[in-house]
């Protein structure tokens, strides 16, 4: 395997929960979220040699978010309906106690239902700052609006998600 | 939500304010009922998203199908295939300004066990990634041990264990779930572990866990708190904890 291949696996793969998470819950679909993190691996590979060091993460997630929103571009041109959710692909976190698992379940589900009907500028910012840790600027860099602005969405964010769970 | 304040409170709740505007911004905070309420309610949403909402994970196909998609690029023919930095374009339209917004600074509550052992998982990873897994290379404790002095509250045990295979390697300042660690690096064969060190702000730590690969081992003594986190086999980690427990100090 020659050294930039090698390079690119030890620095992006690690990545790759992150590129899907970020993808899945942009897309609110299993298969356009895998579809997206290929093509999103395939240019961020292409445009390795213009990494110039720092941290990959941030990096990736732009691409991954692009592919996004050109992926959503195609389909609203096609004319077609977003996919229905699919079934959920496995949780990364460590796996709870039964008792506790069967309590966090019903909240846990609702809580994500919140978010995936958040528009999509305050769910971006929410699961990358709050399920990704990004800082503010990296999150100003992933999706390409000032800080000041990734700021108010974060807190138009998180009132929206505040209203809408002490609703349901 | 109504106080004009209420983005600088945030920004300090996300840990993004340092120095003077922190402890402004926690000045404020003590003082508005509003932000404290708007304080209250971000600690418990932080919390309930990392503690019950679905982080996905990749499915197996796609990994194996992008390791093919990279098979088919690294093909003689294609290797030479550069389309034009795509950097400029992922990063076009974002905003120069504030490029100084800082790191974190200590919250108002105790961290929740989950945040604390996502934190130390994050900040091991990075340091791998990045290049400053060391800013202080040094196999000696007379020289790792005086250069935390001054740069984080905490006087961290830098002992050495060589004969064990566990050689001191150096030092760095990192971030535990928004307040600054002392954390002391070692080399275990072709493994680094970090030891991280932080003042002990009557949180809860997690049990100890396996996230990526990455074991991590808490436990609390004195006024400090530890972790020690490494991709070395658990064993050879366990090893580690109880030689530093035993080291005097």
């Amino acid at each position: 395997m020659d050294n930039r291949r090698r390079q690119f696996e030890a620095q992006a793969l690690p990545h790759l929960d992150a590129a899907y998470n970020l993808a899945r819950w942009l897309s609110r679909s299993p298969a356009d979220a895998e579809d997206i993190v290929q093509e999103a691996m395939l240019r961020a590979f292409r445009a390795f040699d213009g990494f110039r060091g720092g941290d990959i993460k941030p990096w990736l997630l732009a691409i991954v978010r692009n592919c996004w929103r050109n992926a959503s571009a195609d389909t609203r041109r096609r004319g077609h309906a977003p996919l229905p959710e699919e079934r959920d692909a496995p949780l990364l976190s460590d796996e709870p106690s039964p008792e506790a698992a069967a309590a966090q379940a019903s909240e846990g589900r609702r809580l994500n239902e919140v978010i995936a009907l958040l528009p999509n500028e305050f769910r971006e910012v929410l699961v990358l700052r709050e399920m990704e840790d990004l800082s503010y600027r990296e999150i100003a860099d992933v999706t390409g609006v000032p800080i000041g602005t990734v700021m108010s969405r974060l807190a138009r964010a998180r009132a929206l998600l505040k209203e809408k769970w002490d609703r349901t | 939500m109504s106080c004009p304040e209420h983005l600088r409170t945030q920004a300090y709740l996300d840990g993004e304010l340092d120095g003077i505007a922190a402890s402004e911004a926690e000045r404020h905070i003590e003082s508005c009922a509003d932000c404290r309420r708007a304080s209250a309610d971000a600690a418990e949403l932080s919390d309930a998203i990392r503690r019950q909402t679905a982080r996905y994970r990749a499915p197996d196909a796609l990994r194996a199908r992008t390791a093919a998609l990279l098979d088919g690029e690294t093909a003689p023919r294609a290797a030479s295939f550069r389309p034009r930095g795509f950097w400029a374009g992922a990063l076009s339209g974002a905003g120069t300004m504030a490029a100084a917004a800082g790191i974190a600074l200590a919250l108002l509550l105790p961290p929740s066990p989950e945040t604390l052992a996502q934190s130390i998982a994050d900040d091991h990873t990075d340091a791998l990634m990045g290049a400053r897994l060391i800013q202080v290379a040094s196999s000696s404790h007379h020289v790792v041990k005086p250069w935390f002095a001054g740069r984080v509250a905490v006087s961290p045990p830098t002992p050495d264990f060589p004969d064990q295979g566990f050689v001191l390697a150096g030092g760095r300042i990192d971030r535990v779930a928004g307040t600054k660690a002392a954390v002391v690096v070692y080399r275990h064969g072709r493994h680094a572990i970090d030891l991280f060190v932080w003042p002990d702000g009557g949180s809860t730590l997690p049990g100890n866990a396996t996230r990526h690969g990455y074991h991590t081992i808490f436990w609390k003594s004195g006024d400090l708190d530890f972790a020690a986190v490494s991709d070395t086999e658990r064993r050879e980690l366990e090893k580690f904890v109880t030689l530093v427990r035993s080291a005097p100090e």
